[in-house]
């Protein structure tokens, strides 16, 4: 018999101490007695004498019951230690099951049939190793998919690991072999017997699989002596930080899988033309990562709608490229491509990389409103665009459209050399060149002559590509940029933002503190590009090359106009949403679910940001579904966990509280009979 | 003489008489659980009134005394021949004996006389104890049976005893006497422990003249009973003995740890009650009982027990059924 001691023992040695103690000063001393007044003691004094005799087995009967309640009480202390049968408390092991819960683990090549996935093959092992562990091994089972996550703390209760084991489910991102061993070793260290058992199918990657040390890390040992590491140590610190310190753990690797044929698509995307935004362009790549040859149709589909279909013949572990140009129309925006088997072909045993999402980049033609006296500069720049229809208008014509009410709604309005006191609603967005006085959408602070753009804002869409140093301006507009509001200064002179952007729930603002007359920015290349990258920018199409993203990492997301919003809702292609907060107009969250993701940004009841971004698996480690029936960790090659079946583990405790309740009511019983009295 | 009729009404003046009494008995502030205010109230008294009437049916002679005395003295009887002996009166000796056999017989005859009854009334402290008190029980019984006795023409006095005799009652006859035995009953004053043969000594030395003595204990008397009653009856005294216990006395209901104290002696004793105690007690109070109650048989004594449950009136006539107090 074992014990798993819950509590500190010598905690209940103390307590047992006590109580025996209190219990048998309770007995010794002497209860206050009734005082009963009888006619005739003489005749009770006889009978009294008669029972002298027997007067020493009336002791015993006390003790019995003292007895008796002793042993309620080394029961119950008893059962605070939780005792349980079965295995020797000197092979007391520490172990955790590290699971593969990985995208690859959904294969269907488990079984006799092969019709069982990988996953349950791994729970069915797992449990069987559960059945034959000794009593006093603490088990701790922790989840491997593309983070780690620890199920339980250490503890020997079979039956909650098991109910815990067969909740667990494959994901849809690929495996973090080096987050899982480190957060084991990490749980495991400072325990006696430690030992990790790895249950998977060996898809993991190179780096992380050579990312280990068995050695204790020399910085550790020094550390030991002194608290000071030595200079020549410095150096290799950072690297040995980097990897996992398996030093005095012993790990073994239990396979699962047999199969490794598998054809899958590791990258698909799509983007738009920066010179035509109306058309886009798709590519994607495929992979055999089989043994045989393979033959496959690719299939394109733009919503539900078939655009194209091609049939691939790949030789084992040839890739195959595909870009398809001048793609255009239709008003679907989700792309998707799914390899599907042929006639007279074995259908994949690894669905989740047969099937992959990209998002075509919003893009519609924008009506603009440009509000100037004739300018050929601007008029010419604007006139490069084929996908925005402009308007021109004097201030005065602006105005007096605007006193009859006769402006129909536009994307973008353009006001240069003209700051007006009334604008149009939101959310159309505004552009100023030159703005003064009260109106001016940032506050104005005075006038630079002569001064020259010294800082470009390098995370900007609006500044994106941009060189301005050596452009020339007769005077500048100097702003006062707050950050705190969400403003950010695109430009500065020395220190003065000389051009501001914002926004202001779904609109945008920008403002540049030049105007178009006493400069030579319009001769430049990048008078242009900062016309299409603002109005890019109020297009929100400043994500255009990022439309598809990788299962099992934390996307960052930025979303326009989510000011003073701190979250916002992500809903999975299976409907469920979670949180993700968002931190200077970007939104982060794992992303652990092939498909289509939307998020969804609200401030008051409004909705002020939407996104629609695809998650792909697109990872060839995990699509390699080849599986490692040896590991190499470290160098070193893993064993087979060896588990010998042990005696039924049995906790007692419950036994013992039973007894102990029983031993209650006989000495209830007895008292109150008066047989131990 | 009708009389029934006469003491029915006398009864009812008398208890006219001993309503007011009772009324200022009542007045009294409330007592304890020795409340004697009424022990003997109306209901009472029609008891007594049956009883008598009741034991009227069994009296024999109605003579100088309604009951006889078994005394060899002066009557005109004849009871028995004895041997002369020197200094014997001449004029008892029966010439015709002495005629026919030669020898010289002396005739005696039976004294007839009214009877003297003594109540020798334990007042002990152990008397003090039960439901009803042992004591109340006792006084109503020595009060009925002084009433059955005042009311056949025979002297009746009580005496208390515990440690040694107390105040006692006056022999006296008349039934007009029993509300001074009931003003004398409530007014012993209880204390003190048994000591019966103590008690008798002193009943004998101060009572010369011969009588049925019923004595009302429960004889728990550390010395013993057999000396006590020997006592009477080798100075020519009849006793007649009453024993009262109170039922938790036979079956005490209390168990565990407890400290028994004795009332009259004061000593305690730790003990723990079990059920195989009690019993053993139970077994030891029969056996104290019997030898009591064995005695008494050897000894031609009549014995009574009862419990205070038992309605005294009950116990009254029990003991006309069985004799020894009526003849």
């Amino acid at each position: 018999m074992n014990f798993l001691a819950p509590i500190s023992p010598s905690l209940v040695a103390k307590v047992a101490a006590l109580s025996a103690a209190l219990l048998i000063i309770a007995y010794i001393l002497k209860m206050r007695r009734r005082s009963f007044e009888v006619p005739f003691s003489t005749l009770w004094q006889r009978v009294l004498k008669e029972k002298e005799a027997t007067s020493l087995w009336r002791h015993l009967k006390r003790l019995l019951s003292l007895l008796l309640l002793l042993t309620m009480l080394a029961g119950l202390l008893l059962a605070s230690l939780d005792p349980v049968t079965g295995g020797s408390r000197e092979a007391a092991r520490s172990i955790v099951f590290i699971v593969d819960t990985s995208a690859s683990m959904k294969t269907l090549d488990a079984g006799d049939d092969g019709t069982q996935t990988r996953m349950a093959a791994a729970i069915s092992k797992v449990d069987s190793y559960l059945a034959s562990l000794r009593s006093d091994d603490a088990i701790m089972i922790m989840r491997m998919d593309g983070r780690a996550t620890p199920l339980s703390r250490f503890h020997g209760d079979i039956p909650k690991h098991r109910k815990l084991l067969k909740a667990l489910i494959a994901s849809d991102t690929p495996a973090d072999l080096h987050a899982s061993l480190s957060a084991a070793a990490d749980a495991l260290r400072w325990r006696k017997n430690p030992l990790i058992v790895l249950v998977g199918d060996g898809a993991y990657s190179e780096e992380s699989l050579a990312n280990v040390s068995w050695k204790e890390q020399p910085f550790k040992e020094q550390s030991k002596q002194s608290p000071q590491i030595s200079p020549q140590l410095k150096g290799a610190t950072n690297t040995l930080l980097a990897s996992v310190d398996l030093s005095g753990i012993e790990v073994r690797y239990a396979p699962v899988g047999h199969t490794g044929d598998n054809v899958g698509i590791i990258s698909f995307n799509v983007r738009r033309y920066i010179s035509n935004k109306l058309n886009y362009e798709v590519y994607i790549e495929v992979h055999n990562f089989g043994h045989e040859p393979a033959t496959r149709r690719l299939v394109l589909y733009s919503g539900a709608s078939e655009i194209d279909v091609r049939e691939l013949h790949l030789a084992p572990g040839q890739t195959l490229a595909r870009i398809y140009p001048d793609l255009g129309g239709g008003n679907e925006s989700v792309l998707r491509a799914r390899i599907e088997s042929v006639a007279n072909s074995q259908d994949d045993a690894f669905a989740l990389d047969d099937e992959a999402w990209a998002l075509i980049p919003e893009s519609k033609r924008q009506k603009v409103l440009l509000v100037s006296e004739d300018n050929l500069y601007i008029e010419g720049a604007l006139l490069i665009f084929d996908y925005i229809d402009v308007d021109k208008l004097s201030p005065s014509e602006y105005e007096k459209a605007l006193d009859v009410g006769s402006l129909p709604p536009y994307d973008s309005v353009i006001y240069h050399a003209y700051t007006p006191d009334r604008v149009l609603p939101a959310p159309t967005h505004l552009l100023y060149f030159a703005p003064e006085g009260p109106h001016s959408p940032f506050k104005t602070i005075g006038t630079l002559e002569r001064g020259r753009i010294t800082f470009v804002s390098p995370t900007h869409p609006i500044t994106r590509w941009l060189e301005m140093s050596d452009v020339n301006f007769d005077s500048l507009t100097g702003f006062r940029v707050d950050e705190s509001l969400g403003e950010v200064a695109l430009f500065k002179s020395i220190r003065t933002p000389i051009a501001a952007a914002k926004k202001e729930g779904r609109r945008k603002v920008a403002a540049f503190g030049f105007g178009l007359k006493g400069t030579d920015i319009m001769l430049r290349v990048a008078f242009p590009l900062l016309m299409v990258n603002t109005l890019d920018w109020f297009a929100g199409s400043d994500s255009d090359l990022i439309t598809t993203y990788a299962t099992g990492h934390t996307i960052r997301v930025p979303l326009d106009g989510t000011y003073g919003v701190s979250e916002a809702v992500v809903s999975d292609p299976s409907g469920k949403t979670h949180k993700a907060p968002i931190r200077d107009g970007y939104a982060s969250f794992f992303a652990d679910t092939v498909g289509v993701h939307t998020l969804v940004a609200s401030k008051e009841g409004q909705e002020v940001a939407r996104i629609v971004l695809a998650c792909n698996l697109s990872n060839p480690t995990e699509s390699d579904i080849e599986p490692s029936t040896k590991l190499l960790l470290g160098g070193q090659e893993l064993a087979a966990p060896a588990f010998v079946a042990s005696p039924v583990r049995q906790s007692l405790w419950t036994y013992l509280c039973f007894m102990v309740l029983l031993l209650l009511i006989v000495e209830w019983y007895t008292f109150n009979r008066r047989i131990t009295v | 003489m009708p009389f029934s009729r006469t003491s029915s009404n006398v009864f009812q003046s008398l208890c006219k008489r001993d309503e007011h009494l009772l009324v200022a008995r009542v007045k009294k502030p409330p007592a304890s659980a020795d409340d004697r205010s009424s022990l003997f109230d109306e209901q009472f008294l029609k008891k007594l009134e049956y009883l008598h009437m009741v034991s009227r049916k069994t009296f024999v002679g109605q003579n100088r005394a309604d009951r006889r005395m078994r005394k060899i003295g002066s009557g005109i009887e004849f009871a028995d021949h004895r041997k002369y002996s020197t200094g014997d009166d001449f004029r008892y000796i029966d010439w015709n004996v002495y005629g026919r056999i030669d020898k010289l017989l002396l005739r005696l005859f039976e004294e007839e006389e009214d009877l003297h009854i003594y109540i020798l009334l334990d007042a002990s402290k152990s008397m003090l104890i039960g439901d009803p008190i042992k004591l109340h029980y006792a006084m109503q019984m020595a009060a009925a049976l002084t009433y059955i006795g005042l009311a056949n023409l025979d002297r009746v006095g009580i005496v208390p005893f515990s440690e040694s005799l107390q105040t006692s009652l006056p022999v006296a006859r008349g039934k007009q006497r029993i509300f001074k035995v009931f003003d004398f009953l409530r007014g012993i004053e209880a204390g003190g422990s048994t000591k019966l043969e103590a008690a008798t000594q002193s009943f004998i030395h101060r009572y010369k003249r011969k009588g049925l003595v019923v004595i009302i204990s429960d004889f728990y008397d550390p010395g013993g009973f057999e000396e006590g009653i020997n006592s009477l009856r080798y100075n020519g005294f009849e006793p007649f003995v009453l024993q009262i216990y109170d039922e938790q006395e036979v079956n005490p209901n209390f168990h565990g740890d407890l400290t028994l104290v004795d009332c009259e002696t004061g000593v305690a004793k730790e003990i723990t009650v079990t059920k195989s105690l009690i019993e053993a007690y139970k077994r030891e109070h029969e056996k104290y009982c019997g030898e009591l109650s064995d005695f008494c048989s050897q000894k031609h004594i009549p014995y009574f027990r009862t419990h205070t449950k038992i309605a005294f009136d009950q116990l009254v006539l029990k003991i006309f059924r069985l004799g020894g107090f009526l003849k």
